[in-house]
């Protein structure tokens, strides 16, 4: 990536009744992860699309958006191997009928990039961190569960993808360490921003954008307190992630080890 | 006038576009739809109804779909002078034929989980845009490889992720229209020419053998000389080919046509 994303802005539009929004800038700096949560048809989708259009108040919202604290170039809008936003969506599937390594080396290609034995086996070590049942690289993709196909998704997001800024909307639970995901794709410097209506994704972010009738009502700092509750979520979300490993595995439960990372 | 044809394959989420982007383009500008289909269709009534704009609806039936457009093209423009745009919409059955005009916009709308974009002909290749569908139904990585695929076999157009369902994407292609240009009062040309169609089969041959398929393309030729090849219409059939094929089948005599004594 030649232009590094390090800092967005959103300056206010108006609301669905052509009020101005409730703030006067916000700001989300690179390796930020921000959750935008209100009621279904609140505008959470706009607010996503105005970022990924760069809304110069010419959408419906009027929201502009500047990156690194200028206008950005036009070349993000009109260059189309540039993608400002990465997407995972609720429902995705892998359609492709290769093996992980080899699709990998294909995504990497259509980069224009050489093959990278080594980028690859980062991207499968890293999903293998995200999800409890290991991937290997000679497995097909259309054979992985929906534990290890958001896994790899994710791990490519985070390795392989170009854009800066990646967009989650809802992870689903099952199979999957939700905050590690998190942690890799913010660790490889990308902006995330997660529409969702999960506490533990919610709280578990350095801000929470609320949005409701078109506009974005009140911007919450994530406090200590709200962090430490994720992480207690969080908790007992591995624990019936690894619950639900050692019933698979045939293990009686008794011996199971609880574990709680470190923040 | 500007003109817009969207082509794509049947499912691909033409209509569920189109409607968006009718929508956003309403309130400002004149619009016209035409719907091109092969059997039947109601989507012209429906966005008649939902948008309170003009609309036709034209079915291809025995002919291919996309040289029927190309026919019907001059006389919609002929009776919308009035309007701003005119949007149309192919039946979208052929990946070789869309017929996409130099002098107006062609867009096409691609359905991301239908396979490798070098499988498509000049529906994909000669479109000034391409708009990926669906694309929430994969993975990103796979996104981002279809994105290079498609730039791989049309490295001018602008790619468009659209969503159908919530109409993500509606507001570039409106605004990609706003931006075209006028077709001017020349004559529209075509951005490629369009398969041939010339064998006793495209007459109405149903019986597979070469030597049924030479004489009844030796019938239709006999009376494709006679007839006046102007589809004026005026024997109660869309095109001349409709009539031939009608004369051909036994369904009417030749006479019905006012050309031939």
């Amino acid at each position: 990536m030649n232009k590094e994303i390090k800092k967005i802005i959103i300056l206010p539009g108006i609301n669905k009744f052509g009020k101005k929004e409730n703030f006067d800038k916000i700001e989300i700096k690179q390796g930020e992860i921000v959750a935008v949560v209100g009621p279904t048809g609140a505008g959470k989708s706009q607010f996503l699309y105005d970022l990924e259009r760069l809304a110069q108040s010419d959408t419906k919202s009027k929201r502009k958006i500047l990156l690194n604290d200028k206008i950005p170039d036009k070349e993000w809008k009109i260059n189309p191997k540039k993608k400002l936003i990465a997407s995972l969506a609720q429902s995705m599937n892998f359609l492709t009928d290769l093996s992980v390594e080899d699709f990998l080396q294909l995504h990497i290609q259509a980069r224009g990039e050489k093959t990278d034995l080594k980028l690859i086996k980062e991207v499968i070590d890293e999903a293998n961190q995200i999800t409890g049942e290991p991937i290997n690289p000679a497995m097909n993709l259309l054979d992985l569960s929906g534990g290890q196909s958001r896994a790899l998704m994710i791990s490519d997001l985070a390795n392989i993808s170009v854009s800066p800024i990646i967009l989650i909307d809802e992870i689903e639970n099952a199979g999957i360490k939700k905050e590690k995901a998190i942690k890799i794709l913010v660790e490889e410097g990308k902006i995330v921003l997660i529409a969702t209506h999960d506490p533990s994704l919610a709280l578990n972010t350095d801000k929470r954008i609320i949005i409701n009738n078109g506009g974005v009502v009140k911007i919450i700092k994530t406090t200590l307190r709200e962090k430490g509750i994720a992480h207690y979520l969080n908790w007992i979300e591995n624990y019936t992630l690894e619950v639900r490993e050692q019933i698979r595995q045939g293990k009686k439960l008794k011996d199971i080890k609880l574990f709680c990372e470190k923040i | 006038m500007k003109l817009i044809i969207f082509a794509g394959t049947p499912g691909s989420g033409k209509t569920s576009l189109i409607k968006y982007v009718i929508q956003e383009l309403r309130v400002d500008f004149k619009l016209f739809f035409a719907k091109f289909d092969c059997l039947r269709t109601e989507d012209e009534k429906n966005i008649a109804q939902k948008y309170g704009i003009p609309t036709i609806k034209r079915l291809a039936g025995e002919l291919c779909p996309d040289h029927y457009t190309a026919l019907e093209i001059p006389k919609i423009i002929q009776q919308n002078q009035d309007k701003d745009i005119v949007l149309i919409e192919t039946a979208g059955l052929c990946l070789r034929c869309s017929p996409y005009v130099n002098e107006g916009l062609g867009i096409n709308v691609l359905d991301i989980t239908s396979g490798h974009p070098n499988r498509y002909g000049p529906i994909l290749t000669d479109a000034d845009i391409v708009t990926i569908s669906k694309g929430d139904l994969i993975s990103q990585a796979e996104r981002e490889i279809f994105r290079y695929n498609i730039l791989d076999v049309n490295p001018n157009c602008n790619i468009v992720e659209v969503n159908g369902l919530t109409g993500e994407g509606a507001v570039d292609i409106a605004e990609y229209i706003k931006n075209a240009i006028d077709i001017g009062k020349k004559k529209l040309t075509l951005k490629h020419s369009m398969p041939s169609a010339i064998c006793g089969y495209c007459y109405g041959n149903r019986v597979i053998d070469e030597k049924a398929v030479q004489q009844r393309y030796l019938a239709g030729k006999e009376l494709k000389n006679l007839v006046p090849n102007l589809n004026c219409g005026q024997c109660g059939f869309k095109s001349c080919n409709e009539f031939i094929r009608a004369v051909l089948d036994k369904k009417v005599k030749k006479e019905q046509c006012p050309f031939i004594k």
